[in-house]
């Protein structure tokens, strides 16, 4: 299978997303801070006058740190627009398997977004699902009840 | 179907729109002989047209009636009742046959024979024209697709919202490039192709909004038969009256109020009004009157629904309300009228004793309060018993620009939605008293009690810091309930395109959706109906809030300020208007306006208006908006920039120092504004009309104050200035002494007047004038001129 991820790192941790479900990486530099929404959500930004909704992966997936950096990786999740906020966007690589099971639990949070390991020609890797993420921890609290 | 038969069709329907209040109003007087013609004509027309196509029924039931109606025009036979039920079934057959004509199915069989004999003059069985009738509008409406207007192409509106979505998401881009070009300093090889492309962008962006927007007449054409067809089938007479059809809103606005108009129609016409006989004993006109109106009040329409039956009863809506549960009887209680009235508007109450198959489906008025507001509009009903109820519908023009007020709090900028906002207040000024009830801050406003919701502290950021030093805003909800919003500062209005939110925003029910402003930064929209529902201000409790603040809606009402238009005129200056005098808003092509010596004309739907406040800049060299102004008799024009809001003013107008456009200052949001003198406009554009034919005026003397400061006054009571002595003039206007001037003979001249500088003078020697006297110069130069035309 050829299909292409897209690199990234959150939380000092080495991640991929499908190419296919990423729109563009851009670089948030002026956020508006949307009170009253859960602390994932950073706020809105602008894209091309369109309206992001800029997400803090790192806390949409209850890890300790939040995330730094100015990159974001944007994706179209049931016709709204979100820019998902990563510590680095590193690089492009082709998947040479169909993701597969991790043995054990990949650590609490991880797990939700998780969709697998995927061997890639930068190496195994784990597979992230931009959806989960953008549901944030409170869907990943249903699941496990 | 072929292309010559959905032509006719399309003419069919063309023709059958206009028809529609002809037909009412030709039967309530069978013998109006223009009426009778054009429907002549078009059962004429339909006949003939048939004649092209194989359509045997169509043109023998347009025949039969053609014939039938040739025999009321010779004056052979008199248009009965009968006749005019007859009539009336052969249209509406008529357009069920075009209705499966077009869908391409077959028009049942039969009945055609019933009809025609009903034609015939000998039949005096009205009840079964009637019958007739009513059947043929039940299968018509069964099967009757949706109309659409004259010669119109049908664009599903989906698409229309994605060209004006895209065009929004243009002007955007557009802004967000000027401000780069901007930033990287001029280059003029970009900047004449950006300026073209910014001018065509606007103009498609006009277009498109006006491709959304249709008269409200299409809605309302079918009123009159509505009403014609449900006072007939209840017994009942009532007139219907319709004004303002030419007023223009949003497509889709006018599909989304057709239900909830119709709805109230029923109503008035099943509950609200009496029958003949109760009518009669109650003292009315057996006719009950039933008007309908729409006006376009800045940029909102106000539909209003009025008839003069028996009124809402309160009494049987309260015990209504007891029986389900809606109130405790302890709480109606305590409710005065007008709460009761707005019982009305709760799930489940319906006043009707029994359940007719007009209305009381169990569709009640609340349905029609949540469809109205969906539109964000907001409904409201007064009622007098005996005398008469009134509805009053407020909507915005579009649906999807909203008119918004930008605020800021803790450092960000926010907008509202301008139709919940009811007033302004800055608590610095003292016109809001603020006192603290455990967390909760009320607002005394006016001796009224309001409770008080920082924004900062709704966000959750700041529990503290009340709001003393911030910007209280008044909003008043749907159902009618205030409360006050404070925010740190009140930034500016803007006409704002909303674009949904992300669903982990909206769950927190505080925004209704974001925009992006004219800097690229996007803006949250309030949602303030749900900050007031996260608040309890309204819903459940909402009768319980509203009691805290008995006769608000009076106070606020009571307060008898001048509704005026704000707008700023071409020299940008920001003026006002007094609301009442203003007809409708225009946009207008510079093309169409005339520049002439005494003032500027405009063409308007081909007839040719004065067009004032061009004197104070120039015409703009793209459209421009314009105030159709309107004494109820005449109409002017009036040039502006750009229209600001509509907005009150409470306090007094500070007359001008002198007469002129302007009547004087006033206070609007604590900014001075210059308020219009309509009596002058409309004065002066009389006179505009009437120096056509100008009287002529010589200054006699060489006081530079006739040449500067007279020939003015001169000029604007109608005369032109002559200064040739040898020329006749019709008055002669002097500085000089009785004695030293020529004889009156000796200049050729009708009249002359005599200015002196003394008003003493003036007092003491007849023909003579104080020359600051404004209304004795004015005068006399008034008399002079009917003494030229006698």
């Amino acid at each position: 299978m050829s299909e292409l991820l897209l690199l990234a790192r959150i939380a000092g941790r080495r991640i991929a997303f499908r190419a296919l479900d990423v729109n563009s990486v851009v670089e948030i530099d002026t956020l508006t801070p949307v009170p009253g929404t859960p602390s994932f959500v950073s706020g809105l930004a602008a894209l091309r006058s369109r309206a992001l909704t800029v997400i803090d992966s790192a806390k949409a997936l209850e890890l300790e740190q939040a995330t730094t950096g100015l990159e974001a990786i944007v994706t179209e999740h049931d016709g709204h627009l979100y820019a998902l906020q990563v510590e680095a966007v590193e690089d492009v690589a082709e998947a040479l398997s169909e993701p597969q099971d991790v043995r054990g639990s990949v650590g609490p949070g991880w797990e939700h977004a998780a969709r697998g390991m995927v061997e890639s020609s930068a190496g195994p890797i784990l597979l992230l699902d931009a959806g989960a993420i953008i549901a944030g921890p409170a869907h990943s609290a249903l699941r496990a009840a | 179907m072929d292309d010559l038969l959905a032509e006719f069709v399309a003419e069919t329907r063309e023709m059958l729109e206009a028809l529609e209040s002809e037909i009412v109003a030709w039967e309530q007087v069978p013998g109006d002989k223009a009426r009778l013609d054009a429907i002549f004509r078009f059962v004429h027309t339909v006949k003939g047209n048939c004649g092209f196509f194989d359509l045997p029924r169509l043109a023998k039931l347009s025949h039969a009636a053609e014939s039938a109606l040739a025999e009321v025009r010779a004056g052979r036979r008199q248009p009965d009742s009968a006749l005019v039920d007859a009539v009336l079934a052969t249209i509406d057959r008529i357009v069920a046959m075009v209705d499966a004509l077009e869908a391409g199915q077959d028009y049942p069989e039969g009945g055609d024979d019933a009809l025609m004999a009903a034609l015939e003059p000998s039949n005096d069985d009205g009840g079964e024209a009637a019958a007739l009738r009513a059947q043929s509008v039940d299968k018509g409406q069964a099967n009757s697709p949706g109309r659409d207007g004259p010669r119109s192409i049908r664009l599903p509106v989906e698409l229309l919202d994605r060209v004006m979505s895209g065009v929004s998401d243009m002007v955007l881009a557009r802004n967000e490039l000027a401000r780069r070009l901007r930033d990287y300093g001029v280059e003029p090889t970009i900047d004449g192709p950006f300026e073209r492309l910014s001018a065509v962008l606007d103009d498609v962006r006009d277009g498109i909004t006006r491709m959304r927007m249709q008269r409200i007449e299409h809605l309302f054409n079918a009123f009159p038969r509505l009403v014609r067809d449900l006072s007939a089938e209840l017994g009942k007479q009532v007139l219907i009256d319709v004004e303002g059809g030419e007023v223009e809103l949003d497509r889709e606005m006018v599909e989304m109020i057709r239900d909830p108009l119709t709805h109230i129609i029923r109503n008035a016409v099943d509950h609200g009004f009496e029958t003949p006989a109760e009518r009669i004993a109650a003292g009315k006109r057996e006719i009950g009157l039933l008007h309908i109106s729409a006006r376009q009040s800045g940029n909102r329409i106000l539909i209003a629904v009025s008839d003069d039956g028996r009124g809402i009863d309160t009494g049987k809506l309260a015990d209504k309300a007891v029986a389900s549960k809606i109130a405790s009887r302890a709480e109606i209680a305590a409710m005065d009228e007008d709460e009761k009235l707005a019982l009305i508007f709760e799930p489940g109450i319906s006043t009707a004793a029994a359940v007719t198959s007009i209305s009381g489906r169990g569709v009640g008025m609340d349905v029609v309060r949540a469809n109205i507001e969906r539109v964000g509009g907001t409904i409201d009903v007064t009622s007098a018993p005996g005398k008469g109820t009134r509805i009053l519908l407020f909507l915005p023009l579009t649906l999807s620009i909203i008119p918004a007020l930008t605020i800021e709090c803790c450092g960000q900028r926010y907008a509202i939605p301008r139709s919940y906002i009811e007033e302004i207040i800055h608590s610095r000024s003292g016109s809001a008293e603020l006192v603290q009830m455990g967390d909760a801050w009320l607002a005394t406003v006016r001796g009224e009690r309001i409770r008080c919701l920082t924004l900062a502290a709704v966000f959750g950021i700041d529990q503290q810091s009340g709001p003393q030093r911030a910007t209280l805003i008044l909003v008043r909800l749907a159902g009618g309930d205030f409360f006050a919003l404070a925010v740190d500062r009140v930034l500016d209005h803007e006409e704002l395109v909303i674009k949904p939110l992300a669903p982990a925003v909206m769950a927190t029910g505080l925004y209704a959706g974001t925009s992006l402003l004219d800097d690229g930064s996007p803006v949250l929209m309030l949602d303030i109906a749900g900050i007031a529902r996260k608040h309890d201000l309204i819903s459940d409790v909402h009768r319980r809030v509203r009691r805290e603040l008995p006769g608000l809606e009076h106070a606020v009402s009571a307060e008898n300020g001048v509704p005026v238009l704000l707008f700023t005129g071409l020299d940008s200056r920001r003026r006002a208007v007094r609301l009442d005098v203003v007809n409708r808003v225009d946009k207008v092509e510079p093309t169409s306006v005339t520049l002439t010596d005494d003032g500027a004309r405009i063409v308007l739907d081909d007839k040719v208006f004065p067009l004032a406040g061009v004197n104070r800049g120039a015409v703009p060299e793209g459209r421009f908006p314009i105030l159709r102004l309107s004494d109820g008799k005449c109409e002017l024009a009036y040039a502006v920039q750009a229209i600001a809001d509509s907005a009150q003013i409470d306090g007094e107008i500070s007359p001008a120092a002198r007469a002129g456009e302007i009547e004087g200052i006033a206070l609007v949001e604590g900014e001075p504004v210059e308020v219009l003198d309509c009596h002058w406009l409309f004065a002066s554009e009389q006179r505009g009309s009437a120096v056509l034919n100008p009287a002529t005026c010589r200054f006699d003397g060489n006081d530079p104050w006739l040449d500067t400061i007279l020939r003015p006054l001169a000029e604007s009571a109608g005369y032109r200035v002559v200064s040739d002595e040898t020329q006749h003039a019709d008055v002669v206007i002097t500085t000089n002494g009785l004695g030293d001037g020529a004889g009156s003979d000796a200049d050729g001249a009708g009249n002359r007047i005599r200015v002196v500088s003394d008003p003493d003078i003036a007092g003491r020697e007849a023909g003579t004038i104080y020359r600051y006297d404004r209304a004795g110069l004015l005068a006399a130069l008034a008399q002079a001129r009917m003494g030229r035309v006698a």
